[in-house]
């Protein structure tokens, strides 16, 4: 056997990093976390600010995709009105799983400043929410941290496990 | 016993009014301080009835009959220049005589004058659709029967338009309030999961100044974040919830406040 | 506890598949998108032709009317932000004019200017933004990135006034509640020298385009009758051959002191549309420089007044409030039970970014209107694709879409 001197477990060994399935399943889940465009109102052109050129989300491996099927979070931007609430549970049951849900806005968390007859009182009287980010409209900086935070919950998760079930409905 | 509230107008009410406050009005003045005005109303009189007509804040409101709106309107647009229907809706005055008064705002390009036409309906009435002069009236007149139940004759496809077609009730309506009836609350759980799913979600909270400290599945207390569903017992321990675990992550650089450059001016 | 399944049904149950006449029935929406925002369009499809178009909206509608009649009308104000929501600074001011009209108040000039350089400003946003949205529909993503970057500045300035990015509440009934911040002229400067070149940028990477030009030109005209019928203002109707622009036609605040052309054309397509918009964006930063010399030669002839003098409807300056007693109890009333304006009617257009945005309000002498309109130019927009689309193909529809510049929050109110 070649003798050689190479510490394949250092820095500047070739390129091995030992660590475990865990962490390496949640690393890649956690950076390349591929946003729903669900700008409803508001909300969603800050949601676009955040992703256009001073805010720039594809640092954050964060792209936006059009298809329910194609990402992972949800990122409810925006007022969600009863005749709306039908199509929001349509797309998040067609997300595939794991799928995490970020209420972007005070309209998303609690129906905000409309407290009136069309207004679904908070996206989670329907889907489940990971992340509650206040403000009316958050600013784009907002919005990034709360998906850092949401990349922090998905790092503490086991990754093996399929996702528990995160409401009673 | 609690007072007895009038139900035919729930919207919210001046809770003090002086008892001789007397309510100024803005000023009326006769059509003929503006010639295009009378010369206009003068057109609209020799075929219809006009009721009413007076100039105010710069624009002549005309009082006709209802069954008159698609002639006086025909007239306007064709003879008198009038050739944009900027607006139409109602006005409910149900709680004080049991009519409707529908009014519609007229926009002439080339003499720059607004007329606003109006007239009353009793409850229940249906007004004359004007689809076939302006079609823009095709989505106004949708919208004011969502939102107050009048139908408009001779529409194309009278169905609601702003809210779902499986609604019930007419939210401009003063007796509807504003925070929905019964129906409006549960429309969403009933849609989706069901009505047995109502108990298990609960009604909506409409509070909007609710905060409860104690309650910590709902609120979360800024800088004393503890997880969902734990007891609080008001001994918290401050905490900053920072975005990156404790010594590091796993591929991830941390981010370093030192060596990062701060731009003053943006637009440089 | 076990998971509970939903009780939707499968979405086309009611569509009919073996049908006679050989077309198809394709879903639009409610979140496209491409949308721009919650339109939901049935398209009736003769292979890739559109034959019936079908809008639906209402899935914004959160009952703002309603709202108004419950409030009082200070309270409104930052309801309107939420209306059209890319310009909301010119909801405020056209429902802050509306009110003005009702009192018949008048407002000090330096506040006028104010609000004239807030309104401008806006519109720049607003066109910026159509702009970045559109060329991202139609592919050309570059444009997007630029547009946005010109945005923010913008939007760091009107931050720097009011605090907020995109829902401003920067105009009060009565004027405005506080003055421009020092950097604002330089920044605002700074941005109009460089307007000029990123207009040109903009222009030079798209009017020769070839793509951009297949998907613009003779796509979506609408004749003069067809716009004026459907009630389309603003650069709907400009593009479609009438010169209309309320600003120049019934001139509100000081627009009849400053020297602008309203551009318009015959041709009535996509191509024509975006020419205006662009066109637009020049006006207003002429409009704005000759805002910045108005404002100086205020602070030079000493004006300072930034709200109207009237004690039973505004509120007095703070610093009355706080010295003087009876201002005090003024503004208590007007606080907690709100300006009672005069009985009578209103309905009082203004040029918005999309076009004429009224506002009717009923007033019957109490502290809540009794009924209040608002005339939001983008309803008709929307409506007016009913009558446009059919006979275009299924990729002419986004385009359309973004050239008639809807924003859902004042369609649905």
């Amino acid at each position: 056997m070649a003798q050689h001197k190479v510490n394949y477990t250092q820095d500047g060994g070739l390129p091995v990093a030992l660590t475990s399935i865990d962490k390496i399943v949640n690393w890649g889940r956690s950076n390349s976390l591929w946003a729903m465009t669900y700008g409803l109102a508001c909300c969603g052109i800050e949601m676009m600010a955040a992703g256009a050129s001073r805010y720039d989300f594809d640092r954050f491996g964060t792209i936006f995709r059009a298809s329910p099927r194609q990402s992972d979070v949800m990122i409810v931007a925006g007022t969600l009105t009863k005749k709306h609430s039908e199509f929001i549970k349509r797309l998040y049951d067609q997300m595939t799983e794991p799928r995490w849900v970020i209420s972007m806005g005070s309209c998303a968390n609690t129906g905000g400043m409309f407290n009136t007859y069309a207004t679904v009182q908070g996206v989670d009287r329907i889907i489940p929410v990971d992340l509650y980010l206040p403000g009316c409209a958050p600013r784009p900086e907002t919005l990034q941290y709360g998906v850092m935070l949401l990349q922090k919950k998905i790092r503490a998760n086991k990754a093996g496990n399929a996702q528990k079930a995160k409401r009673l409905m | 016993m609690r007072a007895y509230k009038s139900k035919d107008n729930v919207q919210a009410k001046a809770y003090y009014t002086d008892r001789f406050y007397v309510a100024p009005q803005v000023p009326k003045q006769d059509v003929d301080c503006d010639e295009t005005f009378s010369s206009d109303l003068e057109a609209i009189k020799a075929k219809f009835e006009v009721k009413e007509a007076y100039v105010q804040v710069g624009q002549m409101v005309v009082y006709i009959n209802a069954h008159d709106i698609y002639g006086v309107l025909e007239l306007m647009r064709d003879e008198l220049e009038y050739t944009q229907l900027s607006e139409m809706s109602a006005i409910d005055w149900l709680a004080k005589d049991n009519t409707f008064e529908i009014f519609y705002q007229m926009l002439s390009m080339t003499k720059r004058k607004r007329i606003r036409v109006k007239y009353f309906i009793e409850n229940g009435q249906a007004v004359d659709s004007v689809e076939a002069l302006f079609r823009s009236a095709d989505w106004a007149e949708r919208e004011m029967y969502d939102m107050f139940g009048i139908e408009a004759n001779g529409h194309p496809f009278m169905k609601r338009i702003l809210m779902p077609y499986d609604w019930q009730g007419h939210p401009l309506l003063k007796t509807y309030p504003l925070q929905g009836d019964e129906f409006a609350a549960w429309y969403e759980v009933d849609k989706i999961y069901g009505k047995e799913a109502r108990d298990i979600i609960g009604p909506e909270l409409r509070d909007t100044a609710r905060v409860d400290r104690y309650d910590s599945e709902r609120f979360s207390r800024l800088g004393f974040e503890v997880p969902k569903g734990t007891e609080i017992t008001g001994e918290e321990e401050p905490h900053v919830e920072s975005y990156q675990e404790e010594g590091g992550v796993f591929l991830v650089k941390k981010f370093d406040k030192e060596s990062s450059k701060v731009i003053d001016d943006p637009q440089r | 506890m076990a998971q509970v399944k939903n009780r939707l049904t499968p979405f086309f149950e009611n569509i009919t598949f073996d049908r006679d006449d050989n077309e198809l029935v394709l879903n639009f929406g409610p979140q496209h998108p491409s949308a721009h925002g919650q339109l939901r369009l049935m398209l009736h499809l003769q292979q890739e032709q559109i034959v019936k178009a079908h809008p639906d909206i209402g899935y914004l509608h959160r009952g703002m009317e309603k709202m108004a009649e419950n409030m009082i009308y200070n309270e409104f104000m930052p309801t309107t932000d939420r209306m059209d929501y890319i310009a909301s600074s010119s909801n405020n001011y056209g429902f802050a004019l509306a009110v003005e009209k009702l009192i018949g108040l008048e407002v000090p000039r330096r506040a006028k200017v104010i609000r004239m350089m807030l309104l401008e400003i806006n519109r720049l946003m607003s066109h910026l933004f159509w702009l970045a949205t559109t060329a991202l529909d139609i592919g050309a993503m570059t444009v997007f990135l630029y547009a946005f970057r010109e945005r923010e500045y913008l939007m760091d300035i009107i931050e720097g006034y009011c605090g907020a990015r995109l829902t401003h509440a920067a105009i009060r009934i009565g004027g405005v509640p506080l003055d421009i911040q020092d950097s604002f002229l330089h920044q605002l400067r700074v941005f109009l020298n460089k307007l000029p070149q990123n207009i040109k940028d903009y222009e030079d990477l798209l009017d020769t385009n070839r793509i951009w030009l297949m998907r613009m030109e003779e796509v979506g005209t609408i004749s003069t009758e067809m716009a004026l019928s459907w009630g389309c203002t603003g650069p709907m109707l400009r593009a479609s051959g009438v010169a209309w622009d309320i600003r120049k036609e019934e001139p509100y605040e000081l627009y009849d002191e400053v020297e602008f052309d309203v551009p318009f054309s015959d041709k009535g397509d996509n191509f024509a549309r975006y020419r205006i918009y662009m066109e637009e964006m020049r006006q207003s930063a002429k409009i704005l420089y000759q805002c910045i010399e108005m404002y100086e030669k205020c602070e030079k002839d000493g004006q300072t007044e930034l709200m109207a003098h009237a004690p039973k409807y505004i509120s007095a300056p703070k610093i009355d409030i706080m010295t003087q007693n009876y201002s005090l109890m003024q503004h208590f009333v007007l606080v907690t039970q709100g300006m009672r304006p005069p009985v009578g009617e209103v309905y009082v257009p203004t040029e918005s970014p999309k076009g004429e945005l009224g506002f009717y309000i009923n007033s019957q002498g109490g502290p809540y209107p009794y009924r209040l309109k608002l005339r939001a130019p983008s309803f008709w927009h929307t409506g007016i694709l009913t009558d446009l689309l059919p006979g275009h193909y299924i990729p002419d529809v986004v385009s359309i879409i973004g050239t008639t510049n809807i924003v859902f929050g004042e369609v649905d109110r």
